[in-house]
């Protein structure tokens, strides 16, 4: 292992003081509980989110104006537990309530699940929100379910916008809800990660290999096959969205987004594709976002998302925000 | 002595466990990796590790206070879906044998079957999901087999190991519905679930101390 860290125990400690110390107007850290909160919080509905850490600049990276107040990391691809989760609730209640934007996994939906428990003892209002975007995982109720992946991030956009604007909780909740709905993703890996406390790559893959449907923490997709042109790759993934949710005639938020270890240039060549893709479909596409925006450490590969928008979701994506890892100017 | 567990026992037995499964990192590394990510054994030492540094303030206090503190440290150390549900456990066991200094037969019996209880509720699974129930129920059960026939404490505690070791090996054959292992194509068959075999791995080394100590 390879890798720009002191102690693999602090990785995510360190990571999270070193993020505050770029922003130091705008974020507070809190240490030991890894919480990122922003510094202006105002008069209105919180909301926040979390996760295991090793998805940057997801969860910290959108807390600031316009999106999260507060995000708490666990480690490493490791969910969070209730006494940082509860901590977090306290330092961003305004009395207004908190919405909380969690990931469809078993240890994100117990912890969060535990913490909301507490928060209601202590009659603090608490919705939830879970996120399954990975349509590679069916949906179902009997197990876990589909997997929340990088659709997150307009999930933490669409409800931090509408808090922002002064709206209630169940409001806010609403259109956090109306835009998960609407979010479709699928991912594409072309190596393995290293979690830094285990110091090797989780899985092999030979070089000339990639597998669909990778999950954000290396979880199976669904099918491994030689590496293809950009052109049929994206293709792969854009019809395995569109056979999942029908776009036709829709308007949409696009997301290229990468892994953690695949360059820009080849996103940008994989967007390239997609838009491409759906100017053929006659899906008008709104708005586009290429980076790395929900990351798997150092995998390499990338994930499509895509957004149906109606008036109100074009309104709240296009509100101002500014945050570390995406920032929207005012009109 | 008889069966009689103290909160120095319990400490005693946090060591133990923090000792054994911190020598067993590449074997559990390995099951972990093959149907999850492969950090179970990192966050199950962290929080052992954790336990045994608290040990001399165990010393002092009461056991369901022992249970309350162990309950706060696994949660936020462990992290993760582990480290809530043997928080949750320790929570509920320290709420079922509230206002008790030591343990005897019949009161580990219901601190168990509360984790149990708790692990069920809090995760939202049940036997044969392919996690720690399927080694912690089977022993729960067992135990209260051997309370309502009278076995010998001995007899007992062996039975007790016995059903937690089975019910972990009989994982491999189990389809996760659960957590990572789920998402594999095959639901994990033909592993074992590395949170059932940690769970055997407590249970036993704690039959094999009260053994020692009958």
């Amino acid at each position: 292992m390879k890798k720009l860290m002191n102690d693999p125990s602090k990785a995510v400690g360190e990571a999270m003081e070193g993020l505050q110390l770029a922003y130091p107007d705008k974020l507070t850290y809190t240490p030991d509980l890894e919480i990122i909160t922003r510094k202006e919080k105002g008069d209105k509905v919180a909301v926040i989110s979390g996760g295991g850490a090793g998805h940057e600049p997801l969860h910290a990276g959108y807390v600031g104006i316009g999106m999260l107040d507060a995000a708490i990391a666990g480690n490493v691809f490791s969910s969070p537990s209730p006494d940082r989760i509860t901590e977090a609730i306290r330092q961003v209640n305004k009395g207004k309530g908190v919405l909380m934007v969690v990931k469809n996994y078993s240890g994100d939906i117990m912890n969060f699940g535990f913490s909301a428990e507490l928060a209601e003892m202590d009659d603090v209002e608490v919705e939830t929100v879970v996120v399954k975007d990975d349509v590679a995982v069916p949906d179902s109720t009997y197990s876990t379910g589909r997997r929340g992946i990088a659709g997150t991030v307009f999930v933490h956009k669409i409800a931090g916008a509408k808090a922002e604007q002064g709206a209630a909780l169940k409001e806010v909740k609403q259109a956090a809800e109306h835009a998960i709905a609407n979010i479709r993703s699928v991912g594409m890996a072309m190596s393995s990660c290293t979690l830094p406390s285990v110091g090797k790559p989780g899985f092999e893959m030979a070089d000339n290999e990639i597998e669909i449907g990778m999950g954000i923490h290396g979880e199976p997709g669904v099918g491994r096959s030689e590496i293809k042109p950009a052109k049929e790759l994206a293709k792969d993934l854009l019809e395995r969205i569109l056979k999942d949710y029908d776009y036709s005639e829709s308007e949409v938020a696009v997301m290229v987004n990468g892994l953690g270890a695949t360059p820009l240039m080849e996103l940008y060549i994989m967007n390239r594709e997609v838009q491409n893709l759906l100017k053929d479909r006659e899906i008008k596409v709104y708005k586009t976002f290429v980076g790395n925006f929900c990351t798997s450490l150092d995998m390499a590969g990338c994930s499509l998302t895509l957004m149906k928008l109606d008036d109100e979701l074009k309104e709240l994506l296009d509100a101002p925000c500014d945050t570390p890892a995406l920032k929207i100017l005012d009109k | 002595m008889g069966f009689m567990i103290s909160s120095t026992d319990y400490a005693e037995f946090v060591k133990r466990t923090y000792a054994y499964i911190h020598a067993q990192k590449d074997y559990i590394t390995a099951l972990d990796s093959a149907t999850g990510d492969g950090d179970h054994w990192v966050n199950m030492d962290m929080g052992f590790e954790r336990l045994t540094k608290q040990t001399d303030q165990f010393l002092s206090m009461p056991i369901d206070r022992v249970f309350q503190e162990m309950g706060k440290t696994m949660m936020a150390v462990i992290g993760g879906s582990s480290g809530v549900l043997y928080g949750s456990a320790y929570l509920a066991a320290a709420r079922a044998v509230k206002g008790k200094d030591t343990l005897d037969v019949n009161s580990l019996c219901d601190a168990l079957a509360a984790m149990l209880e708790a692990i069920i509720s809090r995760g939202q699974s049940k036997e044969g999901f392919k996690t720690m129930i399927d080694s912690l129920a089977p022993a729960v059960k067992t135990y209260r087999q051997a309370l309502a026939e009278h076995k010998s404490e001995k007899e007992l505690c062996l039975a007790v190991k016995q059903a937690a070791i089975d019910g972990a090996e009989n994982t491999k054959n189990m389809e996760a519905v659960r957590g990572r292992a789920s998402y594999q194509e095959n639901k994990g068959v033909g592993h074992l679930d590395p949170g059932a075999v940690t769970m055997s791995y407590q249970i036993s080394i704690m039959m094999d101390y009260i053994i020692e100590t009958l």
